[in-house]
């Protein structure tokens, strides 16, 4: 005990009592620690204050929360950490190692695809002669690495040490929807880990940012290579996110399958069974097309490329790049061998399956009935069970039917009052059209039903339905008065 | 005391038979297909239940006692004699079958028969009859509390059966039990809830429309209307339907095409009013003069024979209409609902498992089937009116065994197939046919709904793998049927 806290005076006093110091047998590293910050001192705390939406009841503020995380200086004013950490915050502070004080940030850039994000200070005066962490290379397998932050037990800066026991490309869950490369350490990272540093040799390797609740003793931490994309994709001053060739591949492996396709048993080209409409590979590939190189890199019948020596997915090429740049491909189309290429764009339907932050839900509430459009937050409020919606979620981005519906609108909620009381069987479905117009984003529903001058009946279509859903347009005024008092909503709709 | 009063009218008439002299114990044997193995069985289970002798050496019992039966045996009331039996009429909707011996009669010769009794009516006494162990009977007397249509054996067909509430002692293992009225046979029991004390008991009504359509030895079936129909409470929506406040009304949302429904002119969105004169409520109930209130399919299975005319007064468009149906049975559905004593069609090819879809296909993905089936296929059970165009079946690639001719496919399960080399597949017998055809290629090409969208199979090698199929226990490659 005594030891720990000798230790630990130079460092928490601070210089607050040097004349003390000076009396003593003063330790011989205690000057150099006061003067010269170490990497430790730009490893920070970071607080947050959270409002997350209630997707149950969009029309309320939410539920307010908060946490905390670790983050660390790479840069001028530049702290970088987990999007987890600083999603749908309200409030950030950021706290220096060996003082209490908390300083105001906010963020500036945030990637939900690959968990990371760059926050800002608004002073960074009380900051300032910390050293900036340098972001080094990949680390071997078994070599010995440290995670540093402020996990939960204790106030103060925790370091732990492991090896690198696994490089895997894996999931990430803070979207619930991307995977990219992942590194599994033996170290414990806990929960207020998240956003810290993880150093060998005096450089970052990785950011730590989840563990696995089945198994001990394990962490994962961003490697560097996700992290300089990341930095490199801000380098515009905005994020455009992870790029995806928009394609389906299939293995040739089948010997009937490649004799039909004209190959030779060689075991090379993969089958491009669908082609994203509207994705960047609409228009260039096709349905039937067999892709025998990406960027001069030579694709196995499974998909697969060497890069320096690794055997990796091919989509690993698209990984790597950004928004507009261009990917070479070789390809064999009906026996005949062309070159082509096709320039990445960003594709925002994709994002109907990921979860998303920092953004206010959008409904329309009209005489009772709650309309929200789907993505995976609305899916993670709600149990649907409804097997169209389920389908049309499912086809979603594969079959192209977001040309048609940029919002898959549901109706999610039918609040009980005298007009709704027959209307409940309909929640959960997709709405199909409105007064025999059909439906394709929130706005146009909200509009159609609350025109200047709507029919005897509004006619909703669902689909899937055994019959529609019928409300006299005479009974809608009061009823929407009624109902919106009854239930506590205050805004008939959030459209944007 | 009408218990009394019923044992003593045996007493005062033994030249009448007693009801218990016409029991008989059935001890079947039933054994389904498997449904991802479509090639074999899955283990026996057997099942006891007891029958009624009726006139000409008939045993009338449920068709749940019956169903995939492989070998049924008839027991004497004291379990000593036996003589083997076999189905000569069955209906898995009415959930009644008709089992004659299929040997010299033996003891049946000294059971005496019983007749059907007239309809009961709620309020009237029945005798729900059981055999102890030692062959004696134990009768158990019940009010009939309601009448009610009823599904008591295949889901979504309901029949006229008595709710009839006893306090009954349970002997045996089964709820195949005859109810008697007057010593003479007026229903047959298929649960007994012991906690509420309510029995189904199937009716009379529905027995005797069985046994005279069984009675020419061919049995035809109950009809049906072919229409699938929603309740018309909802005041906003009959606002909309200009259904008037005095009138009931139930919306149809589908007419199975071929059926009595469409023949007649039947279409989605009419609102039937009345069959058979009967005005329809609101929510499908008609008031049957002397049973009380009844669901309307009873108007369409309930009295009038196949091929009768059934009057239907509808509401199209705010109009009324008449419409005439002639009653038929049901047309084939695109996905059958049961498939009993039926061996499920299905093709291996290499390696590629087709199946038919079917009800029990997707029941087979346990307890939670409506949510755990594949979707693409679930989606064909929901709506099938959007596959119906060119298929008398849906065909579906339902599994992929590993051979050298599926190398690359191990993943795939659960497409719906569309083409085989070009030509469309109706049903299971098609997509055999198309197979017989060998390409100049000698590959076949087999289109998709899914992803691949395309499989290519090697003929030459799916030969191979099909003749090593059999070699290594694999009975049959294949189970088909005439298209109709």
């Amino acid at each position: 005990m005594r030891i720990i806290t000798r230790v630990l005076l130079p460092l928490a006093v601070c210089g607050a009592l040097p004349a003390q110091l000076k009396e003593q047998p003063a330790p011989l590293a205690t000057p150099s620690i006061i003067q010269k910050p170490t990497l430790y001192d730009s490893v920070v705390k970071i607080e947050v204050a959270t409002q997350v939406p209630d997707y149950r009841t969009p029309w309320n503020s939410g539920r307010f929360s908060g946490g905390t995380g670790t983050g660390f200086i790479i840069g001028p004013n530049q702290i970088l950490t987990n999007a987890h950490v600083v999603s749908d915050n309200r409030r950030l502070l950021v706290t220096r190692r060996g003082s209490s004080q908390k300083h105001v940030a906010r963020v500036r850039h945030v990637a939900h695809d690959c968990d990371l994000a760059l926050i800002e200070l608004q002073d960074i005066k009380p900051f300032e002669g910390l050293p900036y962490l340098e972001i080094g290379g990949m680390p071997k397998l078994e070599s010995r690495v440290s995670a540093i932050g402020y996990p939960v037990g204790g106030e103060r800066l925790s370091v732990t040490q492991g090896v690198v026991s696994r490089i895997d490309f894996s999931s990430y869950s803070h979207s619930r929807a991307d995977s990219h490369l992942v590194i599994q350490i033996d170290a414990a990272i806990n929960p207020g880990n998240s956003g810290g540093p993880v150093i060998q040799d005096g450089k970052v390797v990785g950011v730590a940012f989840q563990g696995n609740a089945q198994a001990d003793n394990v962490g994962y931490i961003i490697p560097t290579p996700v992290v300089k994309r990341f930095l490199t994709d801000i380098g515009d001053g905005k994020y455009d996110h992870y790029m995806d060739l928009g394609i389906s591949p299939f293995p040739l492996f089948n010997p009937a399958m490649r004799r039909a396709y004209n190959l030779p048993e060689n075991g090379k080209g993969v089958l491009v069974a669908n082609v994203v409409p509207a994705g960047p590979a609409d228009g260039i590939l096709e349905r039937g097309d067999v892709l025998l190189s990406i960027d001069g890199n030579e694709i196995d019948s499974a998909g697969n490329i060497r890069i320096a020596g690794e055997f990796v997915d091919m989509n690993e090429i698209v990984e790597r790049k950004f928004s507009g740049d261009k990917i070479a491909l070789t390809l064999i189309r009906k026996g005949k061998k062309f070159e082509k290429e096709l320039a990445l764009k960003k594709f925002p339907h994709s994002r109907i399956y990921s979860i998303q932050y920092e953004i206010i839900p959008r409904y329309s509430f009209f005489a009772g009935l709650v309309f929200q459009p789907l993505d995976l937050n609305l899916f993670a409020s709600y149990k649907f069970n409804n097997r169209r919606l389920r389908q049309i979620y499912a086809d979603y981005v594969s079959k192209g039917l977001f040309k048609d519906m940029e919002d898959v609108v549901v109706l999610t909620r039918v609040e009980n009052d005298r007009l709704t009381t027959h209307m409940g069987d309909f929640s959960g479905m997709v709405v199909q059209e409105i007064n025999g117009t059909k439906i394709k984003n929130l706005r146009q529903l909200h509009e159609l039903l609350n025109a200047p001058d709507p029919p005897e009946y509004h006619v909703i279509r669902f689909n899937g339905a055994n019959r529609p859903l019928i409300i006299p347009s005479s009974e809608v005024t009061a009823a929407q008065k009624r109902i919106m008092a009854q239930v506590g909503v205050t805004k008939a709709a959030q459209l944007d | 005391m009408k218990k009394i009063l019923a044992l003593t009218l045996v007493l005062l008439q033994p030249l009448l038979a007693a009801p218990e002299d016409s029991l008989v114990r059935i001890n079947s044997t039933i054994q389904t297909f498997s449904a991802s193995q479509p090639w074999e069985k899955s283990p026996p289970r057997s099942r006891r239940g007891l029958g009624t002798l009726l006139p000409g050496n008939r045993i009338l019992t449920t068709a749940a006692m019956a169903a995939d039966s492989i070998y049924i045996e008839l027991q004497s009331a004291d379990s000593t004699k036996t003589v083997p039996a076999k189905v000569s009429a069955i209906d898995y909707e009415a959930n009644l079958a008709l089992l004659v011996p299929d040997a010299d009669p033996g003891f049946l010769k000294e059971l005496k028969s019983v007749e059907l009794a007239t309809p009961a009516k709620p309020g009237d006494e029945v005798n729900l009859l059981q055999l102890e162990t030692n062959g004696e009977p134990l009768g158990t007397i019940g009010t009939i509390r309601s009448m009610e249509l009823l599904s008591t054996f295949v889901n979504g067909r309901y029949f006229l059966c008595y709710t009839v509430k006893a306090s009954m002692q349970t002997s045996g293992n089964s709820f195949t039990l005859p109810a008697f009225r007057e010593d003479k046979l007026t229903g047959i029991l298929t649960s007994y809830d012991s906690k509420d004390q309510i029995s189904d008991v199937i009716s009379v009504d529905i027995i005797s429309a069985f046994l005279k359509d069984a009675s020419d030895g061919t049995y035809v079936g109950f009809p049906s209307l072919g229409v699938g129909t929603t309740t018309t409470e909802d005041p906003h929506f009959r606002g909309w339907l200009k259904l008037p406040e005095d009138k009931g009304g139930l919306y149809v949302t589908r007419t199975l095409p071929g059926g009595a429904g469409d023949k007649a002119g039947l279409k989605k969105g009419d609102v039937i009013l009345s069959v058979s004169g009967f005005p329809i409520d609101r929510r499908g109930y008609f008031k049957h003069p002397e049973y009380g209130t009844l669901y309307w399919p009873h108007l369409v299975r309930g009295g009038p024979a196949m091929g009768a005319q059934v009057p239907i007064e509808i509401l199209r468009n705010g109009k009324p209409r008449k419409l005439k149906g002639i009653l038929k049975k049901a047309p084939l559905p695109l996905v059958p609902t049961h498939g009993h004593d039926e061996a499920p069609p299905f093709l291996i090819k290499g390696g590629l498992v087709f199946q038919e879809l079917s009800k029990p296909y997707l029941e087979a993905f346990g307890k939670d089937w409506a949510t755990r089936a594949p979707l693409n296929l679930l989606d064909v059970l929901n709506n099938p009116e959007d596959y119906e165009e060119g298929r008398h079946r849906v065909v579906v690639l339902t599994r992929v065994i590993a051979t050298e001719a599926t190398i690359g496919y191990d993943r795939l399960g659960s497409q719906i197939i569309k083409s085989i080399n070009g030509n469309p597949v109706a049903g299971l017998p098609e997509l055999a046919a198309a197979l017989e055809k060998t390409p100049a290629s000698g590959i076949h090409i087999i289109e998709t709904d899914e992803e691949p969208y395309q499989i290519f199979l090697d003929e030459f090698l799916s030969d191979q793998v099909d003749r090593d199929f059999l070699k290594r226990g694999l009975p049959i490659l294949k189970r088909l049927y005439k298209v109709k």
